[in-house]
This record gives structure tokens, C-alpha cells and sequence, in this order.
């Protein structure tokens, strides 16, 4: 028999409603001082993970979130005995109370924008070719021409993401607005612009949809995608190394494809 | 209160293609188990390599862009990168490694290149 556990919560009380968990059993609060840490047991270990068991893992989630400030704990995070559940709890208390306090009331939204990079990187070689301010690399061996092709390729890199930042800048300053943190992950490919994450105030929910739709709306090639509210995946700040909260559900990393 | 998620795009199969594009480009971690150790540790080797080449070249390239840089001199930096370069391809196609292999995931921090 192992402890299954799926968030950290803000509460010492026992779980009202009635949630079940991995296997259908029933979650239950392992209360340590005045938060606590959501488990569930389980009778085997889980041999292969599949689309379910990742699924049922974040239904918990988001229902605990419903009710509670939730640390959401990596999916397969198990522990021997509740003593060692507790242990955890000591170590950690600190870092978990800082964090749940800072994060009560507070979503997570995710925002990607996708551009054309094949268009952007056409436009910025066209005007490369007709700027005179090049820097001129004669070709007389292949070491030289080698470079020049570096050199040229270096310079339309630097453009492309200058270029790409002058966009994000744009959209960022709009949408932290109504944002209390945020993280930014800048051109993850050639055509992946931006994948944000903002940190909202629940009762500003309103507020940052309504802009998601505004910028949408903006003429021009970008492609936007909204997702959330999630729990606060990426605002968990430790300071001691903890894997149980290093790894992001793969449903949100894949909300295109399993949500819509 | 009840959470209603939504996920909303006029354009989802363009997402679902990059998002898959860039999971698909990074495994999670250094395959090394007995029967092919060998290119799981060669990987994260050229990897490391790789990376110290792409920082030398970019220091190249912003000294080249200074001007700060004599004709022998950018030839020279020019032969350096050359073999260096070839040399990685060699290493790669023995140890049968593509490009987008040669990268670490370093969880919450993101990935190495």
C-alpha cells in the first residue's frame, strides 16, 4: 500500500466533498500545522501510465481548487508511509506557507502566439539585401567564404529576434496589466512566438479574457491561443529542490489537442 | 465556485502541429540503457561540445560585427570554426546523431540550446 498524493492545500480540515482519486478510492487530508497534503492510497504500483491516470491525477486537482489555494504535486508522487508524508511536510512547511499564501485567490492563464518565421526571416533577407550597411566579408578562400555564410546567417538570427521581441513586448505589456506574475518563454521554435504564463487575480478573470479577445482581434498574421484557469502550475517558487512540483501535467502542455 | 476551463483558438491544428513539433525534438532524458550506452553517452558529450562551439562562434560573429577583427584574423577564426564544425559532423554520423538530437532537457529550467 502506497500514498498517493495530488496537491498542497491551505486547509487542516477534513475534504467535505467527496473525491475520488486513483483506482476510485477516496482522497483524504494529511493535515500538517495549519495546511495540509491531499493523498489518496494505493494498492499496486502503477505499472503503466496512461492518458487516464494523468487525467483523473488533474480532475483532483481542479477540484481541490475549487474549494482551496492548491500546490498541485507532480503526477506519480508517492510516498511509503504517512510518517514520510509528514517528514516532507516539515521540511517543506515554510516554502509551502510562503507559496500558498502568495498565491491565494490567483489563476494561471496560458497564451501562445504563433507568427509566420518563414515570412519574417524572408522580409528581414530582403531588406538585409538592399541595406548598404553591410559588413563586408571578401570570399577569396573557403575560410572566408565560410565565415561570410556565418556571419550573414548571425545577422539574420539577431534581426528574427529582435524582431520577435519588439512583437512580444507589445503583447506582454497589454496583458500584464492584468497580471500579478508572469513567465515568458520566447520563440521555443522558428513559428512559436511566445508561450506565456500569467498569473491572475480570480476576480480579474473577467478582465484578462476580455483582453485575450481584444488582441485577438488585432489585424495582422499572429495566431493566438487562450487556455485556463489552471491551477499555478508555473508560480511555485521553492527554495529547496523539490521534484514533486518540477513537472507541468502533460495536458496543459498539449490543451490544443485534448481540450478543444 | 466552479472552475470552467476553456481553451480557445481560431487556429488549433497550428498549434497542436508546433507544440508537438518541439516536444517531439527534446527527449526528456539520456537514453542509456545497456544495449546502446554507447550513443547515449557520446549524445551527451557532442552536446556539451556542440554547445562550447555555438558560444565561440557567436563570440566570433559579435567581434567580426565590431570590426575589431584584422583580415588574417577572420580567416583564421574561419578555418578554426571550419574544422571544428566538420569534425562534429563526422562525430555525428558515427555515432548516427542528428542536429536536434544534440540538446538536454533541463527540466524547470527549460533546455540547454
Amino acid at each position: 500500500m502506497k500514498i498517493y498524493s495530488y496537491a498542497i492545500i491551505d486547509s487542516n480540515s477534513k475534504i467535505s466533498d467527496s473525491i475520488n482519486g486513483l483506482e476510485g478510492v477516496g482522497v483524504y487530508n494529511i493535515y500538517y500545522r495549519d495546511i495540509g497534503i491531499v493523498v489518496s492510497e494505493l494498492s499496486e504500483q502503477i505499472q503503466d501510465i496512461t492518458q487516464e491516470h494523468i487525467l483523473k491525477h488533474e480532475e483532483v486537482v481542479e477540484k481541490l481548487m475549487e474549494s482551496f489555494t492548491v500546490l498541485p504535486v507532480s503526477f506519480l508522487t508517492l510516498f511509503k508511509k504517512k510518517d514520510d508524508v509528514l517528514l516532507m511536510m516539515r521540511e517543506y512547511y515554510s516554502d509551502f506557507r510562503e507559496n500558498l499564501d502568495r498565491l491565494r485567490n490567483k489563476i494561471e492563464f496560458g497564451i501562445r502566439i504563433i507568427w509566420s518565421g518563414e515570412t519574417i526571416r524572408n522580409r528581414i533577407i530582403d531588406t538585409y539585401k538592399k541595406s548598404s550597411a553591410n559588413i563586408s566579408i571578401t570570399d577569396t578562400s573557403p575560410e572566408k567564404s565560410f565565415i561570410k555564410e556565418k556571419f550573414e546567417k548571425y545577422k539574420l538570427d539577431k534581426e528574427f529576434e529582435e524582431e520577435a521581441n519588439k512583437v512580444i513586448t507589445l503583447i506582454d505589456d497589454f496583458f500584464s496589466r492584468f497580471a500579478a506574475e508572469k513567465k515568458l518563454e520566447r520563440l521555443k521554435s522558428d513559428n512559436l512566438l511566445l508561450s506565456a504564463f500569467y498569473l491572475v487575480e480570480k476576480e480579474r478573470q473577467g478582465d484578462f479574457k476580455e483582453a485575450f479577445e481584444r488582441t485577438k482581434r488585432t489585424p495582422g498574421d499572429l495566431k493566438f491561443l487562450l487556455s485556463g484557469p489552471w491551477p499555478p502550475y508555473n508560480f511555485i517558487v521553492l527554495t529547496k529542490n523539490a521534484d514533486m512540483f518540477n513537472r507541468k501535467p502533460i495536458n496543459q502542455d498539449l490543451a490544443g489537442k485534448n481540450t478543444l | 465556485m466552479t472552475i470552467n476551463r476553456i481553451v480557445e483558438t481560431d487556429s488549433p491544428e497550428a498549434f497542436i502541429e508546433e507544440i508537438e513539433k518541439i516536444q517531439g525534438a527534446l527527449p526528456k532524458r539520456i537514453d542509456a540503457n545497456p544495449k546502446n550506452v554507447e550513443k547515449g553517452l557520446a549524445k551527451l558529450v557532442l552536446t556539451l561540445i556542440e554547445l562550447i562551439r555555438k558560444l565561440m562562434e557567436k563570440q566570433a560573429m559579435r567581434r567580426i560585427e565590431s570590426g575589431s577583427l584584422s583580415d588574417e584574423e577572420i580567416e583564421r577564426i574561419g578555418e578554426t570554426l571550419m574544422r571544428l564544425e566538420n569534425k562534429m559532423q563526422e562525430l555525428k554520423e558515427i555515432f548516427g546523431l542528428e542536429d536536434e538530437e544534440l540538446n538536454l532537457n533541463l527540466g524547470p529550467l527549460g533546455d540547454l540550446m
